[in-house]
């Protein structure tokens, strides 16, 4: 079953550890040895990481289209609906399980620093490697439902890391939250599930779905309907618009855990799940446009957001939500241009936003660790003498997220841009659109460079200031939490331009996927267009350059010299409506939850009302009873009398009947 | 393999030792309520013993059945119980009993007479639960072991005689045989509630419950005899001596039609019987059909040739006038009939299930009643209503269910599904939500049953069993606060993680259950259900409304069930007041089996149920080859009569 001579059993290999180590956790929590948990995390993620690469090393090289797809046998199969144990190695699922086992060994060796002596230590690694497990098993499915096992899977494990300290209401509250608002969407998940099981020839497995849409392709109106429902399932997890909102709230859990939710596991599934489904995408340019839509309006809202908030994960927060709109905005542009550069751009965003973005929320949880436990950048400032180490990387971290030249993070991004403007100048059918989404990257890129460097500059420069809580020893976080910082950096410098840029591996391995191969004959069947080749835009590239140096040109004016806040008189209301998140908390609440609160209490009443209308029949008996009752009033006359009018009765209806 | 003979007698052990229980332990009870609940206990896990052991070679008889896919055309049209007591054959079995209980009346002598029989057997549909039965009592034993100190022998006894009456209606292929189990479901459950209640109103609760569970089931005795009077064995025409259910053709491939002969209780029987007699019908009308457009296109050809042609072609058409006026009254009677059948018969079932809005019964009930009895009501007494609408109504109004189903009592099963949500998350109660959340599950249940496809129909009998796990196990866990602390009010707790982590593992597992997480038992049958919404048979008759009904489940679930958890699990700690002097302990050992228990079965039909499917596959096909029948008969009905 789990062969290890063949690629895809090395892969399930690699996806079963976690799991093995979150049981082994376990059960050390259960024989009281507890503060050895992280070891069987950090060792399965350890040597699933490097069997990922092993296999990932093995399949590299080659033209032709790569996936090896495996069957472990029937999981549940009734009528139509056939379902097995089905997985897929593909070079989409192995990027993928190679990035979030690496990323997260780094965050599970921070981890044990950080969560170090916490009375839920064993239970923290063990949900942890729950999580990486079923993030695993998410991107290795070869059918929706294991799809929605692992999917469903990282939204229990976030719900339990996010509620991690439970004694806390506001941790429980969005623990809560983040599994509803990530369900909600999941509503759609499934009946686009459902949907295209029905119009896919009841196919489970993704391969015999695309084939059979390729080859009956339903109206486009449903295609179009297919497509926005999965997308629902990918707003929820992937915190687009509206459903973005519990993001920024799972900040209660452990720090290492918001860098593992936002970088590796959880908020990528539905980057990853629109990168499967490219072929379905590709058939509905109105789909694309709506996902490019959502994705650009996310972006520019979230960047609004971040601009104001005084809470360093928060700001990190908002730009993870912004980030995921321009891989969206990547996705949406799958259709109108090839699917191997929209799809391909995407991915490349997802991989190296991943090593920044753990970078970047290890090193706040790395600042909050010395500020005991204090992320509020109003009560701390210059800290870079204090925590060198932390400082260092995290510079690299923001401008490695704000996309200056060179930085991973730079690549990723200019190939959204270019895909964006290529879609524009393309002769799709709503191309004039995608100019102006390519204005609003513009703009979010912009914002990006200013908040992430604000919160840079807020957290690092300025005079040396501690919290009361740090009392007054604030110190470099010790090694164990500095090599994961040292590597992810290190990724953050060079993994984008080793890859992509001056190699183009990347994107050729992820074309021998079949779900962008199958997505890219579908592509060319229905546009006329000529592939061009993919070549680096001197315009686009300046124009971002541009947009970057605006962005920290501006933060540097403005908090080179650290804390307090600085806003330009002229741009007060807009701050406060920054810094309040646009109210949209308050708006969800009074538009949304209260109206349902209100009527599951309208529910409650009205079910005592239904209870009342029952009891009014039992009393229906009684009610004829006391109708009938007079009758027996024990008057011999009156019982004479009903017997002669009866009588008379019955024999004027014989009489009658016999006459007729 | 095994000895036929000695599963048989094993049959008989499942469904009587429960009574031998009863009069054991309330014997024991007289020394006091630790020997009754020894006693109790030892014989609720003899009692899991001989399910296991019965159970075993059930499923692997129950899975190799073969031949029985809907297209094959030898595939049965009845259900084929076996391990039935009274077989006359001896090997693999005949699937009917000689055991009469009550004779009826003598028919001819080539035919057995019409009787009320003791026919009980096995079957994929009823295995599972009669496993689901024995484990829940099991654990309803181990819930009740601190609480019920007062007359605990009666108790016990009385949770025996409960749960032997719920295997009998389970295991009965009499339809009278079951009706009586039926109703005799209710006497238990009627002490239990009105005798060891915890709430002030429980005698009022218990009357209620009785009252409006019999009025419901009244009704489906009126429709219990309809049927059986209006679908009498059918027997050839020409030999008074042959019976048989098919439609004949003679050698001169003339069709003959069978006339009714004696009546029959046998749910298998019944079944062949409604087939035989709707086809017969059908076939009629569509003769009757077909011949009068040929008389009236003949009519029409002789229109302005030789008049006495045209005479004799007008004369031709009155004739198949008359003929097709006489076999559309009969099909329509037979119909209008079977419509007024339906509802009788259904009535009783959608009271127990319960389905909204009949379900006003079951708030009071649930609150007033111990929470072991609470634990069996929503774990297996729900699965009366829902295996009568599988076994009963479905089989042997096919054509009604088909027509009537999913419009009604589909609607209400999706209705169900959002209210009982709503009305869920408004509650501040525990015992009051987790009823809420059955009603709301059963509703799905109910909508997928109706869709009578095998998707559905599978999905709706392994819900059954998952349902019964997930919602008994969360009364079960109810208990654990109730027997501390004496109240279920949510308002009174908070932070519980802290103080009972054990206790708060095992809730969060069964909670998650309920909400169908993939990996635990809900989500697959929930996925077959939902999925069952969504084929062409379902969107043709009623759209994509009911699926997004179902859908929308998964999350207001989710909804209540997590506001639930956060106030009574996450936040700062809050406690009522404690009964006892001393601080109440985590798990116990006997609530580690009580838990754990149905939280690992929930798990291992979660991650492998396609052996459960399996061995429910002939019988549902069984189910899906009438409906299917009755779906095709329906539509052509409908295009010729244009």
């Amino acid at each position: 079953m789990l062969d290890p001579s063949t690629p895809i059993g090395m892969a399930l290999i690699a996806a079963v550890l976690p799991l093995a180590g979150a049981v082994l956790a376990g059960l050390l929590a259960c024989v009281r040895l507890g503060r050895f948990a992280h070891l069987p995390a950090i060792l399965s993620f350890a040597s699933a990481s490097v069997i990922s690469a092993v296999v990932l090393a093995g399949v590299a090289e080659g033209h032709d289209s790569l996936s090896i797809s495996t069957d472990l046998g029937t999981w549940f199969s009734v009528g139509r609906l056939n379902v097995s144990f089905a997985f897929l190695l593909d070079p989409l699922s192995l990027i993928m399980l190679a990035t979030v086992t690496f990323i997260a060994t780094f965050i599970a060796v921070f981890s044990a620093g950080y969560m170090h002596g916490d009375p839920g230590y064993a239970r923290y690694f063990s949900i942890m490697s729950l999580f990486v497990f079923a993030m695993c098993l998410l991107v290795m499915s070869n059918n929706f439902f294991m799809l929605l096992a692992g999917w469903e899977g990282v939204g229990l494990c976030s719900y339990l890391l996010v509620g991690y300290y439970y004694a806390k209401p506001s941790a429980a509250a969005a623990a809560r939250k983040a599994f509803l608002v990530t369900r909600l969407g999941d509503v759609g998940l499934v009946l686009g599930i459902f949907l295209l099981w029905q119009v896919g020839g009841y196919e489970t497995n993704f391969d015999a779905i695309f084939a059979h849409i390729a080859q009956y392709p339903p109206a486009s109106g449903t295609i179009t309907t297919i497509c926005l429902l999965l997308f629902c399932g990918a707003i929820g997890k992937s915190a687009q618009l509206p459903l973005y909102v519990w993001l920024p709230d799972a900040m209660e859990g452990p720090t290492p855990v918001s860098a593992l939710i936002h970088a590796a596991t959880m908020v990528t599934a539905g980057v990853f799940l629109l990168a499967r489904c490219a072929p379905l995408f590709v058939l509905s340019p109105e789909a694309g446009l709506i996902v490019a839509c959502i994705g650009g309006a996310t972006a520019l809202l979230a960047g609004f957001l971040a601009l104001a908030q005084n809470d360093l994960k928060r700001v990190l927060a908002y730009s993870t939500v912004s980030q995921l709109g321009f891989m969206f905005l990547a996705l949406g542009c799958n259709g109108v241009i090839s699917p191997k550069v929209a799809v391909v751009a995407a991915m490349f965003h997802l991989f190296t936003h991943a090593f920044f973005k753990a970078l970047l929320f290890l090193g706040s949880g790395s600042v909050m660790h010395a500020m005991g436990n204090v992320i509020d950048m109003r009560k701390f400032g210059g800290l870079r003498k204090l925590m060198p180490w932390t400082h260092a990387t995290f510079v690299i971290g923001s401008a490695a997220l704000a996309g200056v030249p060179l930085l991973s993070g730079f690549w990723s991004k200019d190939q959204i841009l270019h895909g964006l403007l290529e879609a524009g100048e393309s002769h799709a059918k709503y191309h004039t659109m995608y100019f102006g989404l390519f204005a609003v990257a513009l703009a979010t890129a912009c914002l990006t460079a200013f908040y992430t460097f604000r919160a840079y500059f807020l957290t690092f420069w300025g005079n040396e200031r501690t919290p009361p809580e740090a009392h007054g020893h604030a110190h470099e976080s010790p090694a164990i939490m500095l090599v994961p910082l040292v590597v992810l950096a290190a990724g953050a410098l060079f993994v984008g331009v080793l890859v992509d840029p001056l190699t183009h591996w990347f994107g050729h391995f992820l074309e021998r996927s079949p779900s962008i191969t199958e997505a890219h004959t579908g592509y060319l069947a229905h546009s006329n267009m000529i592939e061009k080749p993919h070549e680096f835009s001197w315009f686009v590239a300046g124009l971002s350059t541009l947009a970057v140096a605006v962005g920290i040109g501006g933060a540097t004016a403005l908090y080179r010299r650290g804390g307090p806040e600085k806003v330009p008189p002229a741009l007060k209301g807009l701050y406060s409506l920054s810094l309040n998140k646009l109210y949209v908390d308050e708006t969800y609440g009074i538009a949304v939850v209260k109206p349902a609160e209100m009527l599951a209490t309208t529910g409650r009443q009205f079910d005592g009302f239904l209870d009342a209308i029952t009891r009014l029949i039992t009393y229906l008996p009684r009610l004829i009873a006391a109708l009938l009752r007079p009758l027996h009033n024990g008057l011999v006359q009156f019982y004479a009398l009903g017997m002669v009018l009866g009588l008379a009765v019955f024999l004027t209806v014989v009489v009658f009947r016999s006459a007729r | 393999m095994f000895n036929i003979e000695t599963i048989r007698l094993l049959v008989l052990a499942v469904l009587f030792a429960p009574v031998a229980f009863a009069a054991l332990v309330a014997i024991a009870g007289l020394s006091g309520y630790r020997v009754a609940r020894r006693v109790a206990s030892l014989g609720a896990l003899l009692h899991l013993g001989m399910t296991v052991a019965l159970a075993v070679p059930s499923v692997f008889v129950l899975m190799d059945r073969v031949g029985l896919e809907t297209k094959a055309i030898k595939a049965p049209r009845e259900f084929q119980p076996i391990f039935v007591p009274g077989d006359p054959s001896l090997d693999s079995g005949s699937y009917e009993t000689t055991w009469n209980l009550f004779t009826v009346a003598n028919g001819p002598s080539e035919l057995p007479p019409s009787a009320i029989q003791f026919f009980v057997g096995i079957d994929g549909l009823n295995i599972w639960l009669v496993v689901l039965a024995s484990v829940m009592t099991y654990i309803a034993v181990l819930v009740s072991h601190g609480s019920i100190r007062e007359r605990a022998g009666g108790y016990y006894a009385w949770l025996f005689l409960l749960q032997s009456a719920i295997i009998g209606a389970f295991l009965s292929f009499d339809i009278v045989l079951f009706y009586i189990f039926f109703e005799l479901t209710l006497i238990p459950a009627f002490f239990l509630i009105g005798c060891w209640g915890t709430g002030g109103g429980r005698r009022d609760a218990a009357r209620k419950f009785f009252l409006y569970t019999l009025l419901g089931s009244l009704f489906t005795l009126v429709g219990i005899f309809g049927i059986v009077l209006t679908n009498p064995t059918p027997v050839s025409p020409n030999s008074p001596s042959k019976h048989q259910y098919m439609i004949l053709a003679n050698s001169k491939g003339q069709i003959l039609f069978p006339k009714a002969g004696p009546v029959t209780f046998s749910i298998s029987k019944l079944m062949q019987n409604v087939s035989t007699w709707n086809r017969t019908h059908a076939e009629k009308l569509n003769r009757a059909t077909l011949l009068r457009i040929e008389a009236t296109t003949a009519f029409e050809k002789a229109n302005g040739k030789d008049p006495k042609i045209v005479q004799q072609a007008e004369a031709e058409l009155k004739r198949a006038d008359v003929e097709f006026q006489t076999v559309k009254t009969d099909r329509d009677d037979y119909k209008s009939l079977q419509y007024w059948l339906f509802f009788a018969l259904i009535a009783g079932f959608v009271v127990k299930v319960p389905l909204v809005p009949f379900h006003t019964w079951l708030p009071a009930t649930y609150s007033e009643a111990p929470v072991a009895v609470t634990l069996l009501f929503t774990g297996i007494l729900a699965k009366l209503g829902t295996l009568g609408l599988i076994r009963i109504v479905i089989p042997l109004c096919p054509d009604m269910a088909v027509q009537q189903g999913l419009p009604v009592f589909g609607f209400l099963g999706a209705l169900g599904i959002v209210y009982a949500a709503f009305c869920a998350y408004a509650q501040r109660d525990l015992k009051m939500l987790a009823a809420y959340s059955s009603v709301s599950h059963l509703g799905l249940l109910v909508l997928g049953t109706f869709t009578l496809t095998a998707e559905g129909l599978t999905g709706a009998a392994l819900h059954m069993v998952n349902h019964g796990l997930t919602a008994g196990a969360m009364f079960a866990l109810i208990g654990f606060l109730a027997e501390r602390y004496r109240t279920t009010d949510m308002n009174q707790y908070s932070g519980l993680i802290g103080r009972f982590p054990k206790y708060a593992f095992w809730m969060f597992v069964i909670c998650l259950a309920s909400v169908g997480l993939p990996g635990l038992n809900n989500f697959i049958s929930e996925m077959l259900l939902i999925s069952a919404l969504f084929t062409p048979e379902t969107t043709q008759a009623v759209g994509y409304g009911f699926g997004v009904a179902a859908a929308s489940g998964i999350f207001l679930s989710a909804w209540y069930t997590m506001t639930m958890l956060r106030k009574v699990f996450f936040g700062p700690l809050l406690l009522p007041p404690q009964p006892t002097a001393v601080p109440p302990r985590d798990m116990q050992p006997h609530e580690w089996v009580a838990f754990g228990l149905p939280a690992i079965l929930c798990l291992i039909l979660g991650v492998f149920p396609q052996p459960v499917i399996q061995s429910m596959r002939s019988d549902v096909n069984i189910i899906v080859r009438q409906t299917d029948e009755a779906r095709a008969r329906l539509e052509t009905e409908k295009s010729l009569s244009r």
